[in-house]
């Protein structure tokens, strides 16, 4: 009898373990979430601001120590002295800030551009045709033809939960001259 | 980042600069879904009030595209052929934090 006590409890603590955990983590959400909101309104439009400047000085530098940008979205038939080529890709998830989100909505009462959305995703978009030189580069090639650019939405349609984010991907082919 | 992955030359353009197809051989096709664990979904979460880049994500899609590829490159293996080209990816979000990637591409012979 004194020991089926505890094993009830060891049952029960099992069975509703995971929804406490999930209660606690809510609550915690709750409390914090103001002040991040807050924090995330001071500094996000400085960090986009320092973001889309760290992208630029690195593609300055890129293209400065090359001559010119290595990207080409065309298909590479006009050079006929190439030995290697291989894929190269890189990517990014981007979202805007719920802040950003907060303007936007009010933009959007009013129609025209969507400034904030349109700054966030080309940020993220320099930011990822940065990367895809840097590995082109790293890996050993010259140039990378046929670029082509995706942005696909991280947030399903119809489910207002979760991460709002979009997903750029940069993919090409790297060539190498004989 | 392996650009010839088990032998198989993978390629986006229509034809392999510098070599010459000899025969095509099909589509070949990887796809996969994968999903990250709750507590860098919460992580992402909480990132995402503050806006910029969502670096668990990244990691997810890269790792998810890396195993598109492989399946892909396998699928290319089982038919012998030497190369892929003109591969194309297709991202879609099923639920938030989950994503299928899904990569495409001709598997041909090259001499």
């Amino acid at each position: 009898m004194a020991a089926e006590i505890p094993l009830a409890l060891v049952v029960t603590g099992l069975c509703l373990g995971p929804f406490l955990l999930l209660g606690l983590i809510g609550t915690l959400w709750g409390f914090a979430y103001p002040f991040v909101f807050l924090w995330g309104m001071f500094t996000s439009g400085g960090k986009l601001d320092n973001m889309i400047e760290e992208t630029n000085s690195r593609e300055r530098s890129t293209k400065g120590s090359l001559g010119k940008d290595p990207l080409t979205t065309i298909d590479g038939g006009f050079r006929s002295d190439i030995s290697e080529a291989g894929l190269v890709y890189a990517s990014g998830v981007f979202g805007p800030s719920h802040w950003h989100l907060l303007i936007a909505r009010f933009n959007n009462l009013f129609g025209g551009s969507v400034t904030i959305f349109q700054k966030v995703i080309s940020a993220g978009r320099a930011e990822v045709m940065q990367r895809l030189r840097e590995n082109a580069l790293a890996a050993g090639w010259d140039e990378v033809i046929n670029v082509r650019i995706d942005t696909a939405d991280m947030t399903p349609q119809g489910m207002p939960t979760g991460a709002k984010g979009v997903e750029v991907f940069a993919y090409g082919t790297g060539i190498r001259y004989s | 980042m392996e650009q010839v992955v088990n032998g198989v030359l993978v390629v986006n353009t229509e034809t392999i600069p510098g070599k010459l197809i000899t025969e095509t051989l099909g589509v070949v096709s990887g796809s996969t879904v994968r999903a990250k664990h709750l507590g860098k979904d919460i992580f992402a979460g909480l990132k995402n009030i503050v806006g910029g880049e969502l670096v668990q994500y990244t990691e997810l899609l890269q790792e998810s595209r890396q195993e598109a590829v492989g399946r892909m490159v396998a699928d290319a293996m089982s038919l012998g052929a030497t190369a892929i080209v003109n591969v194309r990816f297709a991202t879609s979000a099923i639920t938030a934090g989950a994503a299928e990637l899904f990569a495409y591409g001709t598997a041909v012979k090259y001499e």
